[in-house]
């Protein structure tokens, strides 16, 4: 993203806000010579000459929030867009976190907009009531006889307008930070930005090469590193031969890590040959040599069945067990899901020019979060945040890649340049990005429900046996959520549903494989496993799976009216022929989405094509409806490929799969036409960015089912495992 | 020392003729439009013209394109006025932008064979270049408003 800091260049004084999740917390005026302490921690600045910089505190990994959330502000504040320039956050501060995660930088969750929706607002309705109260005073006039129009505060009976840039300068005290409600924010109908499908601002650069990203940073002096990685986890390097690799013209050196031996070269195409011409023994007593995942995944199908082992209760409502118990009939079903890669088209990649001393550096690093970034630094450098230049570069592609506690990319790039004293680039390969990737779990699910004598739902458990994520991933958020992880089991609360009787429980199996967070988090297999149920019980119950749903909403008017208007657009209830529909009702968090597929199959080969989808999502209010359409239209692709194609096997602990070719993501000749409804509701934003994924595996199951009257249970739907099942 | 053309300027690459056209481009050239994904040709990140003609530059070693001439998204006529680069902003395409240089260079490949496609010839020219974030309904309209608007 080129968000840069701009010179600063006018006469006279700036303002600046430092701003919080109340709000305003510190304002300030300043002249150009005096403003260097101050900016440090200046979330807002206007300049003089009319600039307004926003300060961008989540990263950018293609979600569009480094457009949307200065645009909030810039809405309250009545801001001119055009003169708007965007900073990326390049430091731990969290004065600003995101609330969501208790105030740690994190990027991730479909989280930015809603996380920080109020404090944005309030910190530009403060702004702008600051600047009329300015112009009160000038013109000595009433505060309510003010108004202001994008960039100007203006006085309608004098006829005088006055630039935020001119009002910034103005000599003389600030007003004090007022207090603002609920009331003093725009009404909705009053918007000039949000809901207008203002461009964002990362499109121009992405669409002519001009975008930097980690993987693209030159330094002057700079070094390259490949890392040669143990191929199972746990294991270290026990005798290096590297003789061959250092007889590779360009190769400098190499450096033994914790878990591998980096080879760093002059150039990149060196360190990639040195790194293959590698002679490293490696330990062979790690409990990850033991990993496999279809034994491992039998085992946690043993867990979701057993009912001697506990389960943590996600969601409780009423009885379940009891309610099951008292059923005319009880349906029960299996669902099981692969591992998933993220498949991010940058490999991970990061720069790093450590200082002379060992004790400080500048890095180029992209990352979900800029919290455990600046912490993964310290650790390794034993350093301080204050000797830490950090960039952070927008990233291709993340999809929940770059989030953990610990990036170890990072650190073999600090290590690296460390050892060498000159700054090195550490890029993987493609494969190193595979076999040493941090997966969705696998995960084995038993559903089981009730059905009244008169065919209505009567008690709902569903059982998810998988690893938490969680723990791995972040140790240290894990103390604070233990036993909850809402990253494993997400989705099976069922909440748009009014079931009486439902359990939803996560019985925390051994984790068998990295793993991390993958986009749509669980409920990319536990709304598979719950939709294709809910299909099983309609088809138990001798109704249509529309009616059957329908009759679940309860009070939920916003997800029957999503119901309604996807089975509209789609013609739900024409008969199968060659091709037949499928419907699924899933969502993200409060973000609900109605889905139905219609799918096509080739019963020879047991392809399944996937030729039209339709949804209809609500994901409250909408900041830019045109990305909100592609956000989710890319999170119905991504859950249509995690569908059909994708899956991670593990054998002896080391990854099977090795790159694109062996671990197939959809192609362009592999994507249906899509149609999306975007219901425009009064609710506060709620994400856009993971809704689209959830409800997409069970619409295509149960499409399947209608046409061949065959049931999908385990993800993803290959030629192989539809062949079995029509077999 | 190796000669090429890229972008219409002559250059001497320092680089072993193994070496991937990606690398010197990216690396010792400083073009890093051009994208580094798989390595293996399979997913399009990195696709440059050769003589107009497209090819992935991380299986093009150096000394296959000495003397020819090698053509980028940086050396795309016209800068952003360029009709792909416009439609893609139009359209709204990217969501990362991290595969899009190469689906532009891909898009053009076609488009100078093919001044009209249908839906179906660029759906199937296009298949060789993975986009993760799944902007590919974006990318064939906006080939389409580039085609129309060309």
């Amino acid at each position: 993203m080129a968000l840069t800091r701009r010179a600063f260049i006018a006469s006279g004084a700036a303002l600046t806000f430092v701003v919080g999740n109340s709000g305003i917390l510190q304002a300030a005026s300043a002249e150009a010579g005096q403003m260097q302490g101050l900016d440090a921690n200046a979330w807002v600045r206007i300049d003089p000459d009319d600039t307004i910089t926003i300060v961008f505190p989540s990263t950018e990994m293609g979600q569009g929030s480094s457009s949307a959330l200065p645009l909030i502000l810039a809405e309250e504040l009545d801001a001119d867009w055009d003169r708007v320039e965007i900073e990326q956050l390049n430091r731990d501060d969290r004065t600003f976190g995101n609330p969501i995660f208790g105030g740690v930088l994190y990027t991730a969750g479909s989280t930015g907009v809603y996380g920080y929706f109020d404090s944005l607002r309030k910190a530009g309705a403060q702004a702008r009531r600051m600047l009329m109260q300015r112009a009160a005073g000038e013109w000595s006039v009433s505060l309510d006889s003010l108004t202001t129009e994008p960039g100007l505060v203006v006085h309608a009976a004098s006829g005088r307008r006055l630039s935020y840039g001119a009002l910034a300068a103005l000599p003389g005290p600030l007003p004090s930070i007022p207090e603002v409600s609920e009331a003093d924010f725009k009404a909705r109908a009053d918007y000039r930005l949000i809901g207008q499908n203002v461009p964002r601002r990362d499109v121009p650069a992405k669409s002519s090469g001009r975008e930097r990203y980690a993987i693209d940073v030159q330094v002057p002096d700079m070094l390259y590193a490949a890392v040669l990685r143990s191929p199972v986890e746990g294991e270290t390097p026990l005798e290096i031969d590297d003789s061959e690799a250092l007889d590779v013209p360009g190769v400098l050196q190499t450096v033994t890590l914790p878990d591998g031996v980096a080879v760093v070269a002059e150039r990149l195409e060196a360190a990639f040959i040195g790194k293959d011409s590698l002679d490293v023994t490696w330990s062979e007593t790690a409990p990850a040599r033991a990993f496999d995942s279809e034994t491992d995944l039998t085992a946690y199908t043993a867990a979701a069945g057993d009912a001697a082992r506990d389960g943590v209760a996600w969601r409780s409502v009423g009885d379940a067990p009891l309610a099951i118990d008292n059923a005319a009939k009880v349906v029960e079903a299996d669902y099981l899901s692969d591992y998933a890669y993220h498949a991010q088209i940058e490999p991970m990649a990061a720069v790093a020019a450590v200082d002379s001393d060992g004790r400080g550096a500048e890095v180029w690093v992209g990352s979900q979060t800029q919290s455990w970034t600046m912490r993964t630094i310290t650790e390794v450098l034993e350093a301080t945040p204050e000797r830490i230049r950090l960039h952070m570069m927008t990233m291709g592609g993340s999809f929940g890649r770059r989030t953990a506690l610990t990036q170890e990319y990072l650190r073999d790039a600090l290590l690296t340049s460390k050892a060498l004293g000159r700054p090195v680039k550490v890029v993987w390969s493609r494969e190193d990005d595979v076999k040493h990737g941090a997966f969705r779990p696998a995960a084995a699910q038993r559903l089981r429900a009730g059905l009244t004598a008169d065919g209505k739902l009567s008690g709902w458990h569903h059982r998810i046996a998988t690893p938490s994520v969680i723990a791995y991933f972040n140790p240290l958020r894990w103390d604070q959520v233990a036993p909850t992880d809402i990253i494993s089991v997400r989705g099976s609360e069922s909440k748009f549903y009014a079931i009486d009787g439902l359990l939803a429980e996560h019985v925390i199996t051994e984790r068998r494989a990295r793993l991390a967070p993958w986009r749509g988090i669980g409920a990319s297999y536990t709304s598979f496993a719950a939709e294709a149920f809910m299909d099983e019980l309609a088809a138990a119950a001798g109704q249509d799976g529309l009616t059957f749903r329908l009759a679940l909403m309860g009070d939920n008017t916003r997800g029957r009216r999503l119901l309604e208007k996807v089975a509209e657009r789609a013609g739900w209830g024409r008969p199968p022929g060659e091709t037949a529909l499928g419907l699924s009702f899933a969502g993200y968090g409060d973000s609900m989405a109605a889905g139905i597929a219609e799918v096509a199959l080739d019963r020879d080969s047991g392809s399944i094509t996937v030729q039209r989808f339709w949804a209809a999502v609500d994901a409250g209010l909408i900041i830019s409806p045109d990305n909100a359409l592609a956000q989710i239209e890319g999170g119905i692709v991504f859950g249509l490929s995690s569908s059909l194609k994708e899956s991670i096997t593990i054998q002896g602990g080391e990854v099977v799969q090795n790159n694109y070719y062996d671990y197939e993501i959809l192609r362009a000749d592999e994507v249906p036409e899509i149609d999306i409804h975007l219901e425009v509701s009064d609710g506060p934003p709620t994400g856009i960015g993971e809704v689209g994924t959830p409800m997409v595996a069970a619409a295509v199951a149960n499409a399947f089912y209608a046409l061949t009257g065959k049931r999908l249970r385990r993800l993803p739907f290959t030629p192989e495992r539809v062949t079995e099942a029509l077999a | 020392m190796t000669d090429l053309v890229v972008n219409g300027q002559t250059v001497q690459v320092d680089a072993a003729p193994d070496t991937a056209l990606l690398w010197v481009l990216r690396e010792h050239l400083g073009l890093t439009g051009t994208k580094f994904g798989c390595g293996a040709g399979m997913c399009g990140a990195c696709t440059v013209h050769v003589d107009g003609v497209p090819a992935f530059a991380c299986l093009t070693p150096l000394d296959a394109v000495a003397g020819s001439a090698v053509t980028t998204i940086e050396g795309l006529p016209g800068e952003d006025d360029h009709p792909l680069k416009r439609a893609w902003v139009a359209e709204q395409v990217p969501q990362c932008g991290y595969c899009q240089s190469g689906q532009i260079m891909r898009a053009a490949a076609l488009l100078e064979e093919n001044p009209d496609p249908q839906r179906q010839e660029i759906v199937a020219a296009m298949s060789t270049n993975l986009c993760r974030c799944g902007t590919y309904n974006r990318i064939v309209k906006a080939i389409q408003r580039a085609a129309r608007e060309a």
